[in-house]
């Protein structure tokens, strides 16, 4: 019976030793969120560079000043939010 | 050359001084001076430094591996299970590449925080190197692998006709943003922060007594440079494998 309570008692010391560790690997993990941000808004500008890049290039050889600049500016913004999008969704997919 | 004129008289220690590229043996051509920099002697390095890592580390091939045996296997445990894990069974095929990569990122990395070495990943024209290298390589093996039907990767499944003239320009913008986004990334986080370790070693003589503070604050951060220094280079691999993944099974 003494015995019995003993294992038991071990056993719970283990599970929450075990607990333990993982809370400090999930803290560890909020540490990176600064770097998961700059992730996210690493794509949002990438997109609109070369959407922008695109819209000038389209306007210098086509000479259609304005409008090209905004036709690509605006496709790149929506490129940006879609390639956020992809990586929620790959990242949901981890969790 | 300007501005080394610039900061000659009153600022001594510019941040930005370590990233300047200074040149040390010249090698005149008709289209310039292709001249062997402190950059490229780093790359040179690291280069080095990965081959006698992974090649004396593994000599000895003992069944109980040392210490430094466990260390190159982990390495290579590491990216051939991102691999297995992003791309599959098919994804076999391109470890060297990714590996290779991988491994120069990460060491290139690491020279970098060895005080008074030079950081090579904090010039955006190397990881753009790198990223075009990625960005091209994908390419050119989509269209190996399925040819001009390569291009139904920019057609999203199940959406109406009238919605393709918008959303093929969109997809298209969005796949040439990836190079753009690998290298930045790497970059900037190269940069920032080994700006922010310089600026805050600048804080400690001149406060005297309390430069204690920023002292501290450089040796918490150094910490965290090496750990981004790893994460970088994981970022770098783990989107290498995606992008394949990519090629390989479009969508």
């Amino acid at each position: 019976m003494n015995n019995e309570t003993h294992k038991i008692n071990e056993l719970k010391n283990k599970i929450e030793h075990i607990e333990n560790k993982k809370i400090s690997k999930s803290k560890l993990k909020k540490q990176s969120n600064a770097s998961f941000g700059f992730k996210i808004s690493t794509e949002l500008v990438s997109a609109l560079v070369v959407g922008v890049g695109i819209g000038l290039i389209v306007d210098k050889y086509l000479g259609t000043k304005p409008f090209g600049l905004i036709t690509f500016f605006i496709l790149g913004a929506f490129a940006g939010i879609l390639n956020i999008y992809r990586v929620m969704r790959r990242i949901e997919k981890q969790q | 050359m300007a501005s080394t004129d610039g900061h000659s008289g009153t600022e001594k220690h510019s941040p930005l001084e370590q990233f300047e590229i200074s040149p040390l043996v010249h090698f005149e051509t008709s289209i310039g001076d292709l001249a062997f920099t402190n950059s490229s002697l780093t790359m040179v390095i690291t280069v080095v430094a990965i081959i006698l890592f992974l090649t004396l580390t593994v000599s000895t091939r003992s069944i109980i591996p040392s210490r430094m045996q466990i260390m190159s296997e982990m390495s290579y445990n590491f990216i051939a299970q991102l691999l297995n894990d992003t791309v599959g069974d098919q994804g076999k095929k391109y470890f060297p590449f990714v590996f290779a990569i991988f491994m120069f990122v990460l060491v290139g990395n690491m020279v970098g925080m060895i005080p008074y070495s030079f950081t090579f990943t904090s010039h955006i024209i190397v990881t753009f190197a790198l990223a075009a290298v990625v960005f091209i390589g994908v390419t050119v093996l989509g269209f190996m692998k399925h040819g001009l039907h390569f291009f139904s990767f920019f057609i999203v499944p199940g959406l109406p006709w009238y919605m393709l003239p918008i959303l093929i320009p969109i997809e298209v913008i969005s796949y040439l943003a990836r190079p753009i986004s690998l290298s930045v990334r790497l970059f900037a986080n190269m940069l920032a922060g080994h700006t922010l370790l310089k600026v805050f070693a600048g804080f400690v003589l001149p406060l005297g007594i309390i430069g204690v503070v920023p002292l501290a604050f450089i040796v918490a951060l150094t910490g965290l440079e090496i750990l981004i220094a790893f994460l970088q280079a994981y970022v770098f691999a783990i989107l290498t494998c995606l992008y394949i993944n990519d090629a390989i099974h479009l969508h």
